[in-house]
């Protein structure tokens, strides 16, 4: 299936971008569909690609040992995910799962980079919104630490 | 003519119903024996004869008069005798006291309300002020967390708001169990789920301290301005008056000043998230 501009203007990542820039996402990306535990990636996985969720549903947790995997919560439709893809050594920090029939959106990291180099206000823009949904996360999970000590 | 009625004195309500919402929170339904207006987001002092009084926001709709709903959580002396009253037995109610929200500047507006646990209590009462002035305005999105599903109170509250035209209502847990199927994570998380235009919006915000801090921080790294934010402020209370100073909040009299304020207001009070 290909992805169209109107696909992207739906997605909540997407906000704020032109149609050029769209562009520039389609043309380094492509679908990929999983279903009910199929797992995305594991912790320490080394990421070529930065994901967004279209349809579906995630968990994301991290493991402490092989056999123990601690649910840390669930992503949101038009949420991005996988953002180590785009951060030297490139490896997860945390594993992702199908929890019901899911599509996601896989944009190339390597390409996503160059492009970057190419377009600087683009790169910008999308660093900026890469920092910002790890800025969200990293206070979600201090609330989250602060709720475990609280309770 | 001047009311002679000691200002401490309580009015008598029936408590007509329990309805128990989770293992630790039940709404307790009162008829007053006079009409009882409140404004939504103002408080009551509800008092149980030899027992003592505490502090609530009552959680039915502020347009109904004949009759008073309460929400409470066990926490302590008076919740836990309140939790084993059974219908029938006569409560005392003073107030309402305090500023609640102020509605009318939510006109042509989007509303976001973040809640957490047994805050869904003054929530619910506003929701349905909202409701009834739905056609001024945009929209009204509710994010709610609770701790684990058991402990998600007025279930069918979301089902219903979420057949309400202009009205979107999200639920997370902290928590899942085997039969959850929705969001895991804590209520800010859902903020990851809404469309909203935060230019043209004003955010409410109350649950368990914690919550109305990591939220408050999160509305603001969203691009809310102090002033747009909604805070619902629970602090230990005895006159509700604003006489006794148990409630103070460095110049505010969270009884009479509050206990809704907004972020502005108080944002340079250390004691704010306490
Ligand atoms: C304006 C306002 C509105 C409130 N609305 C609701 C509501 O709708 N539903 C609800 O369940 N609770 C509400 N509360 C909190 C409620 O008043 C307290 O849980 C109650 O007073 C506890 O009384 P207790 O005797 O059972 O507990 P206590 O034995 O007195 O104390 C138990 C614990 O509760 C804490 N506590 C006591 N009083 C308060 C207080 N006033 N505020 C916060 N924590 C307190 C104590 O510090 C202690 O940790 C509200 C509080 C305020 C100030
Ligand atoms: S509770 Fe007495 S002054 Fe506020």
């Amino acid at each position: 299936m290909e992805l169209t501009i109107n696909d992207l203007k739906n997605v909540r990542f997407f906000d704020n971008y032109t149609d050029k820039q769209l562009n520039i996402f389609i043309g380094i990306s492509s679908i990929k569909e999983f279903k009910v535990k199929d797992i995305l990636f594991e912790q320490y996985d080394e990421l070529n690609e930065i994901y967004v969720l279209l349809t579906g549903c995630l968990s994301l947790g991290i493991s402490l040992a092989k056999e123990k995997r601690i649910h840390l919560g669930t992503l949101e439709e038009g949420q991005l995910f996988s953002w180590s893809a785009v951060f030297s050594p490139y490896i997860s920090t945390a594993w992702v799962k199908a929890t019901c029939p899911t599509k996601v959106m896989a944009i190339d990291s390597k390409k996503l980079i160059l492009e970057f180099e190419k377009n600087c206000e683009f790169g910008f823009k999308t660093m900026s919104k890469i920092a910002q949904t790890i800025s969200y996360r990293l206070s979600d999970t201090r609330f989250q630490l602060m709720n475990q000590l609280t309770l | 003519m001047k009311d002679d009625r000691n200002i401490y004195s309580p009015i008598k309500a029936r408590l007509t119903d329990v309805i128990e919402e989770s293992p630790s929170i039940k709404t307790f339904v009162m008829v007053p024996e006079n009409k009882f207006s409140f404004k939504t987001g103002q408080f009551i002092e509800l008092s149980v004869d030899g027992i003592g009084e505490a502090p609530f926001t009552p959680s039915s709709s502020p347009l109904i008069t004949e009759k008073l709903e309460v929400t409470v959580m066990k926490t302590g002396y008076v919740t836990e005798y309140m939790h084993m009253l059974k219908p029938g037995v006569y409560m005392g109610i003073r107030g309402p006291y305090g500023r609640g929200y102020p509605v009318e500047s939510f006109f042509g507006k989007e509303v976001l309300i973040l809640g957490g646990g047994c805050g869904l209590a003054p929530i619910r009462s506003l929701l349905y002020a909202l409701e009834s002035i739905k056609d001024k305005l945009v929209k009204v999105i509710l994010c709610y967390g609770s701790k684990s599903p058991s402990d998600c109170i007025y279930k069918p509250l979301f089902d219903r708001l979420n057949r309400t035209e202009k009205f979107e209502a999200y639920r997370t847990v902290d928590k899942a169990d085997e039969d959850w199927d929705g969001s895991v994570g804590v209520a800010t998380t859902l903020l990851n789920k809404i469309k909203i235009n935060i230019e043209n919006s004003v955010a409410v915000v109350c649950g368990p301290p914690v919550m109305m801090k990591f939220g408050t921080i999160r509305l603001l790294e969203m691009g809310y301005k102090d002033d747009q934010i909604y805070l619902s402020m629970e602090k230990n209370m005895s006159c509700g008056l604003g006489k006794c100073g148990h409630c103070m909040m460095g110049e505010f009299f969270v009884c009479r000043d509050g206990p809704v304020f907004t972020y502005n207001e108080i944002k340079h009070n250390p004691e704010i998230w306490k």
